[in-house]
């Protein structure tokens, strides 16, 4: 039993223990490191401002991998066995490195705040070695906010750097003795704990998930975290802390994607960065609205089972996955069981899911090719923002006939919803514009919307129609382009 | 070289891009530090009967929670009536004002404390909306009006068409990345050091001494730089200042105040939303001939810089066209919300987007172009070229800039192609326009339009400069260092651009209006040339030669590529170090203080007439968006922006100031939606919920052009102010929105309100489904 983290910061080996461990990444460089470069403002992963790189081994175990993440709400105790590198550890005997040297050429900066955040998630870019373009550009830095410079002078400075080959990380920081100090450690348990305001905290990272059922047999009413990015914008608002975590971030058996037999298999674990590339073939609708998710820096750490298991009406992986039946599996010290998606909400928030069960796997059945599937995603701006609606609309034809149909929507009520009258309706009717009309008729009292921040109840519900509508002015067009 | 026109980075941009600029947070913290943060009104409008801290002090690390009763002095404050509470007495006037102010030991302990103040109340229906407030009359200060011709009823009733209508514009949080902060050194004898993230450190040094109690002497107020400010640390930066200044008088520690983005968001002064009744009479060609406004501003709770900018609203209310007969009146509303305050434009762009809004409805009524309906009114050159307020538009470029921009953006070509796809294309709506965009220059209190500087020449050459202008990421201290290189004929890496402090720098104007550089530059330049009269005075000693008959001539002496010399024998040259090293041994003074006021303006409020700019900076855009007519989602196409900005200092930072101000402005006009409960709760209070342009808002298609211009004589080097005006550019966005809703039906395009967010554009289209073959018959009314 390991009472402390091993990890490094720009190359320095530091042990992390006791309420250190519970603070975010973000504080625990500006407060206990001096390392100010990395800026706060949001608190809740939706601006960029506070990126650093983590770098973690990679799977041949001779290098680490280094990803832009959201230091704001990334915990500590997350972080075991890696290397975390700001803005601060990115030049070599004093001369900036090539993002640095570009954004000060092509008046990348203003106020300067994002900055910092820029830089990294660009340098990101480089270690990943994805190509400088603007395509790969704007759809990579969406994770990252600024106010003054339009972007426009972001996106020169990142195309200066594109093409050539510049210094990676592992030049500044060689792997070899960082992984061996990790492999030191040994496969000990880890449990960090702290007092704060009377108040114990516990949290306890398992190698292995038999290890991870053990303790929540013994801790039932555990926060279970992974890529914490809901949990934690929560603890930076409430400005508490749950007092008994599961970290499930170091047990590699739950990360493992497999497809075969048309059925797409993934851990629960699986990050949505792994993710949006494997569906790029499996399912390419389903890739595009990944494309949407959140932003890079939250895709490299949130994972699929926190999303089924936060469970929003909003959440972007659902209307997909309710369509196309995925199968959740449970497992607790007392067995494994199986439940389909549909059967898994009992209301908001309420799941179908027992004290010291986790969710260790998602199998998800593919769309064959015959098959007519489109996902919608509406929110008021188009990337790095919670959906104001979501649906699916899946179709099997038979001729001009609808043979079946499953359609889901989002936020039109406390869980995403399955619209199964309308299904029923379509089923035997011909792919119309009226029988489309007449779908969204009988959606639209499925449906039970609410006015918020994200749209009134008017709103959602003209969507409701009128993504059935574009559904079949959208696949008019397919057809007419077979 | 010179450096002035050239493009050299950001002063700032080595120190951004390592971590090493640092803003307030990242000062390191003083022994016995108090953290600092304020407990919120729950409530929009109520009377406060008791505050009990006592479950408060009672938590370990809670050092001192102070309520209005510990004030030392003065309470109420505010930039033009001290009409605004610094901690609320007794009346509740909006959800997150402060109310009590807690200082800890710790960051956790401060929550803690937060937490456990209990404020007692009692609850009235608070006053939320413009409507309601103009209903019942809750005005702030008096109407202002600017008015010319005939009288408008009948100039209005002359004109062959009338259109009449209310228009919405909806408010815009100014999202500065770092949010407001404070830090308070308290000092010997009373005195008090406040580090503030302001617009306007006289401003922060004035009302921390009236708060305190003390002489304005007795505080010094320091910016060092801002994460953005965008106006909206022009006034608002002074609770925050004020709360680290009244924790460190009691404590005698400092005290840092370091706003989160949620409290940020919900205590804190937005854009104006404005509510516009509008009437207009038009020739058939278009032409405007009556034009009747009656503004509302919705100004929150106080007055704060709402008669300013209600102002300026009025001034802009031509925006590029001429007016001929015109009756301008405004209003500022109360309601129960925070004050609201400047951002980037200050009233201009409400009046701009209403004129652009008139001249797309006069293009749709008469069916024809709306381009040929603005050309038609944009302001001549040598007639039709007077303000409604009186000032001739002189140097007046916007008829070439229309013209230009209409060919080099492929304008009409592009309006034919608009029209066929949208009759042909089921699931994208397309629309296009190009506005114009005309802002005047100067503070229109003519008092402001001053500026100070302190140039300090040090013996190896090198020079430091200060002055009353702040560095919020605008370039403004980049620029200074250009103007004051070129001036010594330096290299501008020997001139170092120091901290904005009040003990440099004394009563100073906020850094404000686009017009820093204007008057600090200025101000520095003339600092300089005192300098520079007595060192050629010096120079022409040392490089005379009487037995060769060069006789000492200071005028001969020239300061250029790090060297002086005297023209009659520009062979003898001495390094510009070594100079002031000998110049300071032979006791010359190597330090001066520049001054600059604005020359010929002059405004009569109560007339309404005179001539309150310097200057016009001038452009157009043509923006295309494309629409999803199914969900209402927008999409901007391309942009092709064309602006006058005189001779450019530094084209790159002009370059960056332009695209952001544009995309702001698109962000304003397009998503940026605030959205309140009917209890006056902000529900859009961060960046989840409230969504500034991000990367892939940005056009994929951006072409922007400089008009080339040398005709601004009057102001420094032949530049314009570039500041605030791209951000109304952005108003083309919005316009094109409109534009396209016009191919569907003309209601759908009458009752689009400001901004055009996607629910707002659906709402627009459900009037009517889309008009190509094939579409639904039926409109759908949810």
């Amino acid at each position: 039993m390991r009472d402390h983290l091993l990890l490094f910061i720009n190359g320095e080996q530091r042990e992390v223990r006791g309420g250190d461990a519970f603070l975010s990444v973000s504080d625990y460089l500006r407060l206990r490191c001096g390392l100010v470069g990395t800026k706060i403002v949001c608190s809740e992963g939706d601006c960029g401002a506070c990126t650093t790189l983590i770098g973690r081994p990679a799977a041949n175990r001779q290098q680490l991998d280094y990803k832009p993440v959201d230091s704001c709400i990334q915990f500590m105790f997350q972080l075991d066995g890696t290397h975390i590198v700001t803005v601060e550890g990115l030049r070599r005997d004093g001369t900036l490195n090539a993002v640095q040297q570009a954004m000060v050429d092509c008046h990348g900066s203003q106020c300067g705040f994002c900055t910092p955040g820029f830089v990294m998630a660009m340098t990101g870019l480089l270690e990943q070695q994805k190509a400088l373009d603007e395509p790969t550009l704007r759809s990579e830095l969406t994770g990252n906010l600024c106010r003054c410079t339009g972007y426009t002078p972001i996106i020169d400075s990142g195309l200066k750097c594109n093409g050539a080959d510049h210094d990676r990380l592992a030049q500044l920081y060689p792997a070899a003795p960082m992984l061996g100090a990790f492999a030191s450690t040994g496969d000990d348990e880890l449990r960090l704990e702290t007092t704060s305001f009377g108040v114990q905290h516990v949290a306890c990272s398992p190698r292995t998930l038999e290890e991870a059922l053990d303790f929540l047999a013994m801790q039932p009413t555990a926060t279970i975290v992974a890529g914490a990015t809901d949990i934690g914008v929560r603890a930076n608002k409430a400005h508490r802390l749950p007092p008994v975590i599961l970290d499930l971030n170091r047990i590699a058996e739950l990360e493992a994607i497999a497809v075969g037999d048309g059925v797409f298999r993934c851990g629960a674990r699986a990050s949505w960065t792994t993710l949006l590339a494997a569906f790029r073939q499996a399912a390419p609708a389903f890739a595009r609205i990944l494309q949407l998710f959140g932003a890079p820096q939250i895709r490299h750490v949130g994972t699929i089972a926190g999303n089924i298991a936060n469970a929003s009406p909003i959440a972007d992986s659902l209307p997909f996955l309710l369509v196309m039946e995925a199968v959740l599996v449970l497992a607790s010290k007392s067995g494994r069981r199986e439940v389909n998606i549909n059967q898994f909400y009992h209301g908001y928030k309420k799941l179908e899911l027992k004290p010291g069960e986790l969710i260790t796997e998602v199998r998800i059945p593919l769309p064959a090719e015959s098959e007519l599937l489109q996902l919608y995603k509406v929110s008021r701006r188009r990337d790095l923002d919670i959906s104001g609606f979501t649906a699916a609309v899946r179709m099997q034809l038979d001729g001009d006939a609808i043979k079946q149909a499953s359609i889901a929507f989002g936020a039109v009520g406390p869980t995403v919803m399955r619209a199964r009258q309308t299904e029923r309706f379509l089923v035997g009717e011909p792919l119309t514009l009226e029988t489309m009309q007449t779908a969204g008729d009988i959606a639209v009292n499925e449906v039970t919307p609410i006015d918020d921040v994200r749209g009134s109840a008017e709103y959602r519900r003209q969507l409701t129609r009128n993504v059935l509508l574009k559904f079949y002015y959208q696949t008019q067009s397919q057809l007419a382009a077979v | 070289m010179p450096s002035v026109g050239q493009t050299i980075p950001h002063d700032s941009a080595v120190g951004h891009v390592t971590g090493q600029a640092y803003y307030l947070d990242d000062m390191p913290s003083m022994a016995g530090e108090l953290h600092v943060a304020f407990v919120p009104s729950p409530i929009a409008c109520g009377t406060l009967t008791g505050i009990d801290a006592t479950a408060a002090l009672a938590i370990p690390g809670v050092a001192a929670v102070y309520t209005v009763a510990d004030i030392p002095a003065h309470n109420m404050f505010g930039p033009l009536a001290a009409d605004e509470p610094f901690l609320a007495d007794r009346e509740l006037l909006y959800v997150g004002q402060p109310v009590a102010i807690v200082a800890a030991e710790s960051r956790a302990a401060l929550h803690h404390g937060i937490a456990a103040v209990e404020l007692k109340y009692s609850e009235q229906q608070p006053l939320l909306t413009l409507e309601e407030s103009i209903a019942r009359e809750r005005f702030l200060g008096v109407e202002r009006r600017i008015a010319r011709g005939g009288e408008i009823e009948a100039e209005l009733k002359k004109a062959p068409h009338r259109l009449s209508g209310t228009f919405h514009i909806g408010g815009q949080e100014q999202f500065y990345l770092e949010s407001q902060a404070a830090i308070a050194y308290p000092g010997e004898d009373g005195q008090m050091v406040v580090h503030s993230s302001t617009q306007n450190p006289t401003e922060i040094q004035t009302v921390v001494a009236e708060m305190l109690g003390v002489g304005f002497h007795e505080v010094v107020c320091v910016t060092k730089r801002m994460g953005g400010g965008f106006g909206g640390k022009e006034t608002q930066a002074a609770i925050p200042a004020m709360m680290a200044a009244l924790v460190a008088r009691k404590t005698g520690r400092a005290a840092r105040v370091i706003f989160d983005k949620d409290t940020d968001m919900c205590s804190t002064g937005k854009r104006h939303p404005y509510l516009v009744r509008w009437e207009v009479g038009f020739e058939r060609d278009g032409r405007i001939h009556a034009l009747k406004y009656d503004y509302y501003s919705n100004g929150g709770c106080s007055l704060d810089l709402s008669p300013s900018i209600m102002e300026r609203t009025l001034l802009h209310s031509d925006n590029a066209y001429y007016i001929p007969h015109a009756d301008f009146r405004g209003r500022i509303c109360f309601t129960n919300l925070p004050s609201n305050t400047a951002f980037r434009g200050f009233g201009g762009p409400q009046a701009m987007a209403a004129t652009e809004n008139i001249l797309e409805s006069i293009a749709q009524h008469l069916a024809i172009d709306a381009y040929d309906v603005r050309r038609a009114n944009v302001y001549g050159v040598t007639d039709r070229n007077v303000t409604p307020y009186g000032q001739i538009v002189e140097k007046n470029h916007l008829p070439e800039i229309f013209d230009a921009l209409a060919a080099s953006s492929q304008y009409h070509a592009r309006r034919a192609e608009i029209a066929r796809r949208n009759a042909n294309d089921p699931l994208t709506l397309r629309g296009l326009a190009l506005t114009g965009m005309k802002f005047g220059i100067s503070f229109t209190s003519k008092f402001l339009n001053q500026g100070n500087a302190l140039v300090n020449l040090y013996t190896d050459g090198t020079v430091q400069v200060s002055t009353g202008g702040t560095e919020m990421g605008q370039g403004l201290n980049t620029k200074i260092r250009q103007l004051v290189a070129d001036e010594f004929g330096l290299d501008p890496a020997r001139v170092r651009l120091m901290a904005t402090s009040t003990e440099k720098n004394n009563n100073a104007s906020p850094t404000a209006a686009s017009a820093s550089t204007d008057l600090n530059g200025a101000a520095a330049v003339r600092a300089c040339q005192q300098i520079k009269r007595r060192l050629k005075k010096f120079a022409a000693d040392r490089l005379s030669d009487k037995a060769e008959g060069l006789t000492p001539s200071p005028r001969h002496i020239v300061f250029a590529d790090n060297v002086v010399y005297d023209t009659r024998r520009p062979e003898l040259r001495i390094a510009f170090g070594p100079l002031c090293d000998e110049a300071r041994r032979e006791r010359v003074d190597l330090g001066a203080r520049g001054f600059f006021a604005t020359p010929g303006i002059d405004f009569n409020r109560e007339t309404g007439r005179g001539t309150p700019f310097f200057y016009f900076t001038q452009g157009a855009a043509a923006v295309e968006v494309a629409i999803d007519r199914f969900t209402g989602e927008l999409t901007v196409a391309r942009a092709d922006l064309l602006i006058d900005i005189g001779r450019s200092i530094n084209p790159g930072v002009d370059r960056g100031q332009i695209i952001g101000g544009f995309i702001q402005g698109m962000g304003w006009v397009t998503a940026e939606a605030l959205t309140y409960n009917d209890k006056g709760v902000l529900l859009s209070h961060s960046p989840t919920t409230y969504k500034i342009p991000a990367i892939t808002d940005v056009p994929i298609d951006f072409r922007l052009s400089l008009f080339d211009n040398d005709d601004n004589v009057q102001n420094i080097r032949r530049s314009k102010a570039v500041g605030e005006p791209p951000l109304m550019l952005g108003i083309a966005a919005w316009a094109a929105v409109k534009n396209a809703l016009t191919y569907t039906s003309s209601e759908a395009a009458t009752s689009l309100n400001l901004p055009a967010t996607g629910e707002e554009i659906l709402r627009c289209l459900s009037f009517q489904v889309p008009t190509h073959p094939g579409s639904p018959k039926t409109a759908y009314q949810a």
